[in-house]
């Protein structure tokens, strides 16, 4: 919802890291989120298409890595890796508890020339 | 072609604020809760019974981030307690700065409890940090019991969960043991509040649990 702020943000870390053009072209950029987090990556693109216009970035790829949802289960012990939410252990069906997936945006790195 | 490490949070900039607002805070001894739901869950509502019910105890203040207009805060000021509008510009939740850029037109040499509440949405506002003690969730019933699975986030940042409007249990599908063990599986350690903000049932157990919490801060 706030994809344009986002990408505000991303932008001037990448202004900062070019430190008065100590790379003229931005290539890739790798971001990492938690599949919980509610982040659309169509729409993050879709606001950095635009808010990049005429800076290094523009044109780059914007790639994801996308953090599993993992659940602890209260009964066996075991953690899952799940494709969304549950409240039960695929394993032995037991209650479980939400442990990772919920991690936020993060800009990990990103090629440059 | 060269790769730059960059390993940071997009959302740092705002991080930083929201500690300054933090700093801020704690040298005035202000308690500060966050206040979030969906549209027309009943935050303004909770609001103003949470000032009736405490305003002996404490000295209040309110924030309203409100797209638009200023019905929220002229029903809070309607209390007797200073409130300053937002002017989030359209935006979906409110930040840092947006606070900080508020608190000027509060006099919080005397606020001991203030109350921020959030533009209504369910995604956003769990991720925007803006210098509070705790974020509070409301749930209202005819939203469904499938919202922790939905918006799992707002579940897990959360310290308290009110499941508001629970006189319209009679009338909608809400399971509330489903709603409780969903919640719960996101966050272990939330408060769950069932109440009514219009017939006031359950609303003391909150009320109590919100003044222990002002009262400890306090004293810390
Ligand atoms: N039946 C019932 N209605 C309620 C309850 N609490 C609030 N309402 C009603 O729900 C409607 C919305 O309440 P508000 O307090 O304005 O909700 P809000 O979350 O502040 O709404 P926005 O600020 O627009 O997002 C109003 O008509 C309230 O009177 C409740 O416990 N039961
Ligand atoms: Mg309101
Ligand atoms: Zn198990
Ligand atoms: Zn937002």
């Amino acid at each position: 919802m706030h994809e344009l702020s986002l990408v505000q943000s991303l932008l001037d870390i990448i202004e900062e890291y070019r430190d008065g053009g100590k790379f003229r072209k931005v290539n890739t950029v790798r971001l990492s989120f938690g599949r919980l987090g509610g982040i659309e990556p169509a729409a993050l693109r879709f606001a950095f298409d635009v808010a990049s216009r005429g800076m290094p970035a523009e044109g780059a790829a914007l790639e994801f890595d996308i953090l599993p949802v993992i659940v602890s289960c209260l009964d066996c012990g075991r953690d899952s890796t799940v494709d969304g939410f549950t409240s039960q252990c695929p394993l032995c069906g037991g209650d479980v508890l939400v442990t990772g997936g919920n991690e936020e945006l993060r800009f990990l790195e990103m090629d440059v020339d | 072609m060269t790769t730059v490490q960059v390993v940071k949070d997009i959302l740092d900039a705002n991080e930083r604020i929201a500690r300054e607002n933090r700093r801020l805070f704690d040298e005035k001894n202000i308690y500060v809760f966050n206040l979030m739901s969906s549209p027309g869950a009943g935050k303004t509502t909770l609001v103003e019974r949470t000032i009736e019910a405490l305003r002996d105890r404490f000295r209040m203040a309110v924030i309203e981030g409100d797209i638009q207009d200023t019905c929220d805060a002229d029903r809070v000021a309607r209390h007797g307690i200073p409130v300053v509008q937002i002017n989030t510009g359209g935006a979906c939740h409110i930040d840092g700065n947006m606070v900080r850029d508020a608190l000027p037109a509060l006099d919080l040499d005397n606020v001991d409890l203030l109350i921020c509440e959030n533009v209504g949405n369910l995604v956003c506002p769990a991720e925007f940090r803006i210098g509070e003690n705790v974020k509070i969730m409301l749930l209202s019933t005819p939203e469904g019991s499938d919202k922790p699975a939905k918006y799992p986030l707002m579940f897990q940042e959360s310290a308290a969960l009110i499941l508001n409007k629970i006189d319209l249990l009679p009338y909608v599908d809400f399971d509330m043991a489903k709603a409780r063990k969903d919640a719960l599986t996101l966050n272990p350690k939330l408060e769950i509040f069932p109440v009514s903000c219009k017939t006031g049932e359950g609303f003391d157990a909150w009320a109590r649990w919100i003044e222990r919490q002002v009262e400890e801060f306090r004293k810390s």
